[in-house]
């Protein structure tokens, strides 16, 4: 068994140090492969003066070549021919613009390994029926948007009695359909079988304001949790303080806060991080992360705030070992979280960009652009 | 929410309130007349009032809070008195005789209100609505405002104290928070109007352009782009002075300088003085640090972006970045007046003054300001070109956002496109 394969079937996803040596060698032969096998890569690792025996210890994963998540949006770069990669994804563009990631074999078994070890860390792994509620997209031919993936994977983590979605194909697009889930909401407060949400943050907001408007309250059974995952979405402007949603949750649902699960991830960086009971983002064998500083994106220490570099040796099929994300997050000393867990954990404080408010001088340049077309 | 008759209503009865509003109007047109007198001096009392803190203590802004203290300086009666003056004269209300020629009768000339004019206003600046409608009030019109999507609900409330305090005001002013996708509402309000003046970009004024009805007038107010022109040796406190008027306005505003040109052929010339004048912005920088992180962090990654691209196609860029610790000077060849990639970092162009006419005029109707720096026996030769160039305003490096009490908008008085001239026998 390889070294990624070993690493990803390791019985502590958080043993940092005990498998900093598998994570290394993954690295190393991960890098080396995309070198091998994808032009654009080796062609960027060469301009660099990067080569994959350059990377030996921990602190020599800096010199990996630092793609940015909005270059596999502008290019499709791949590692493998297209039909040795079974499982097509692409991240949900919430600007128009997709990354298009595939899942080889290989990463599919590993990402297995993964989503076993980090799903019993919250109890999420049961044998009991459960009625499923996706706060997201239904699953629809066509359609290969990561987060719809990881959502429907979810409800195979208990066994699945029903499954009822918040946004469903209508034509080519979606419609979202709360009514619809209030009603089966509704009828699952009743049964004795847990309910598991699983989903965006802002679409909970959303229902749980339509309950507290109309004076709704839906217990559920005992045994239910509500998974998160997947940001705001273009709903940015609504984002609640954790708290204030957490109590509604309480209030409305009956649910605990410690049976609230928050999920993060990316399409270009599929590591399932799932949070500890106190909320925290622990990053797992699987991954590390470098906080970089805005201008000369040299790496920060612990406690600074930048742009968020995501380090992976999961997949074969796309060149996204070294990836950078528009997000901008700090990394804290895992020591901070009173949970007990080592691991540094990343928070997440925002998106790069302009204001909200665009300003007069970037509106004339929409103008000037069609000028010389 | 929604303002009509003084009040605030919730959104959703937008429809019921349109269906009433043709007549409401009609009987407002027939039945009053809003004298320029009577809302100057009601706005000078909202200017005391503002000034007394009674409208800024409930924003907890103090930018903004600035903002609206400035703004409120400019509704003074002494303040409107003069810019009503300028753009439309003495007297502007009262009739008056044509000229005498011979063999014509002397005709009776008059300028009157357009009649209802709907405010399509941007968001970039809180005060832009207010003042938009402001002039629309001076001017005698009725005047309907659809609020940007970013109004902080500020307006509304101006206007409700505004015609609490004047009630001959309350029948001139509607607001609606229509959201622009709200076509057929839109379409509603439009059909109302003789004239929609519409403030933004691009997509806002071709959206207007689709939904007017054929002999609406539109005022259009669309958004510019400004910059520097350098002829001769620049000296070091025009520099000093351009670098912080750009770090200052974050080259943000319509008059910030995007582009500098040199007047020159020579690309030489271009790359030395992008080097010279990076110590300059950066000294700037200092003074007044740009903090956004994550405009930082969106520019660092669009360059990386930009590298990794040119790697892959092999295309080697022919602009050259002088990046600094906190701002940039990039050194391009071609001469096209473009947005920069604000927060401090500038483009410089070369630009000989015999081709000036002919690039500017690739960007005709965008030019506003031009900052220039040239010896002083060109300045008035070269003032001269940029005006013919379509520039509206040339002005020192480092006051290039400077105003005055009845300037100039776009090379216009606005005033006098919210009236008509009327001639009676």
């Amino acid at each position: 068994m390889g070294a990624r394969m070993r690493l990803f079937w390791h019985k502590e996803p958080f043993d940092l140090e005990g498998t900093e040596r598998l994570f290394m060698a993954a690295i190393l032969q991960n890098a080396a492969y995309h070198m091998r096998h994808c032009d654009e890569y080796r062609c960027i690792a060469e301009a660099e003066h990067f080569r994959p025996d350059l990377v030996q210890t921990l602190p020599d994963i800096t010199k990996l070549p630092l793609l940015p998540t909005a270059l596999f949006k502008r290019h499709t770069l791949f590692s493998m021919p297209k039909w040795r990669i079974p499982v097509k994804a692409t991240s949900h563009g919430t600007s128009g613009n997709f990354s298009r990631i595939g899942l080889d074999t290989g990463s599919l078994l590993a990402g297995l390994g993964m989503v076993l070890r980090m799903a019993r860390t919250r109890g999420l792994l049961s044998l009991r029926p459960v009625n499923y509620i996706i706060l997201g997209y239904k699953p629809h031919r066509g359609h290969h948007m990561a987060v719809m993936k990881t959502a429907y994977g979810s409800t195979f983590l208990a066994p699945a009695l029903h499954r009822v979605y918040a946004l469903k194909p209508q034509g080519d697009t979606y419609q979202p359909d709360l009514e619809g889930v209030l009603d089966a909401l509704q009828r699952f407060s009743g049964q004795r079988h847990p309910v598991r949400f699983m989903g965006f943050p802002s679409y909970l907001w959303f229902l749980l304001q339509m309950m507290e408007e109309r004076g709704m309250r839906c217990p559920l059974p005992p045994g239910s949790k509500i998974m998160l995952g997947g940001g705001w979405k273009q709903h940015y402007r609504e984002q609640v303080e954790k708290p204030v949603l957490y109590a509604l949750v309480k209030r409305l649902l009956d649910v605990d806060e410690t049976e609230i699960i928050e999920f993060f991830g990316a399409a270009e960086h599929p590591i399932l991080f799932t949070d500890c009971p106190y909320h925290h983002f622990h990053v797992p064998i699987y991954s590390r992360v470098l906080i970089r500083d805005v201008h000369s994106l040299e790496v920060l220490p612990t406690g600074q705030t930048g742009l968020v570099n995501l380090i992976t040796p999961m997949l074969n099929a796309v060149p996204v070992t070294s990836i950078m994300t528009d997000d901008l997050g700090v990394l804290h000393e895992g020591t901070e979280c009173p949970c007990g867990c080592k691991a540094p954990y990343l928070e997440i404080i925002g998106r790069v960009g302009m204001p909200d408010i665009k300003t007069c001088a970037a509106g004339a340049s929409d103008i000037l652009k069609g000028v010389d077309a | 929410m929604i303002f009509a008759n003084g009040k605030i209503y919730p959104s959703d009865v937008q429809n019921r309130l349109l269906d009433a509003l043709p007549e409401q109007i009609c009987n407002t047109r027939e039945t009053q007349t809003l004298r320029c007198e009577t809302v100057i001096q009601a706005l000078d009392r909202m200017s005391r009032r503002i000034a007394a803190g009674e409208f800024t203590d409930r924003v907890a802004d103090p930018e903004l809070r600035r903002q609206i203290g400035f703004a409120a300086g400019r509704l003074t009666q002494e303040a409107l008195r003069l810019k009503v003056r300028t753009e439309l004269g003495d007297h502007w209300e009262a009739p008056h005789a044509s000229e005498p020629f011979p063999g014509q009768p002397t005709f009776t000339v008059q300028n009157v209100p357009l009649g209802v004019i709907l405010h399509i206003a941007a968001g970039n600046m809180d005060a832009l609505p207010a003042w938009s409608v402001i002039e629309g009030l001076l001017t005698g019109n009725i005047n309907i405002l659809k609020l940007p999507q970013a109004d902080k609900g500020l307006t509304i409330e101006f206007f409700r104290m505004l015609t609490e305090q004047t009630p001959e005001l309350r029948d001139f002013v509607y607001i609606f928070d229509t959201p622009s996708t709200d076509i057929a509402g839109i379409r509603r309000l439009a059909s109302l109007a003789d004239g929609i003046s519409v403030w933004g970009g691009d997509a806002a004024v071709s959206a207007v352009r689709q939904f007017a009805p054929v002999g609406c007038k539109l005022i259009e107010w669309g958004h510019r782009l400004s910059f520097c022109y350098i002829s001769g040796e620049p000296p070091a406190e025009e520099l000093t002075a351009l670098a912080s008027h750009i770090l200052q306005t974050r080259q943000l505003l319509c008059s910030s300088c995007q582009v500098i040109y040199i007047d020159t052929s020579a690309q030489k010339d271009v790359l030395d003085f992008s080097e010279h004048f990076l110590p300059y912005l950066e000294a700037a920088a200092s003074m007044h640090p740009v903090s956004d992180l994550g405009m930082a962090a969106q520019l660092t990654l669009r360059r990386r972006v930009q590298a990794l691209e040119s790697v892959l196609s092999g295309e080697v860029s022919e602009r050259r970045i002088f990046q600094g610790e906190h701002t940039s000077v990039t050194a391009c060849p071609d001469s096209q007046l473009e947005l920069s990639e604000l927060y401090g970092n500038v483009l410089v162009k070369p630009l000989p003054r015999q081709s000036l006419m002919r690039e500017l005029r690739k960007s005709a109707g965008y030019l506003q300001t031009a900052g220039l720096i040239c010896p002083a026996g060109e300045r008035a030769k070269l003032t001269e070109l940029l005006i013919r160039c379509g520039v509206n305003r040339v002005l020192p490096p480092g006051r290039m956002s400077d105003t005055f009490l009845g300037e100039s908008h776009d090379g216009e008085s606005p005033l006098r496109r919210y009236i008509r001239t009327v001639n009676l026998l």
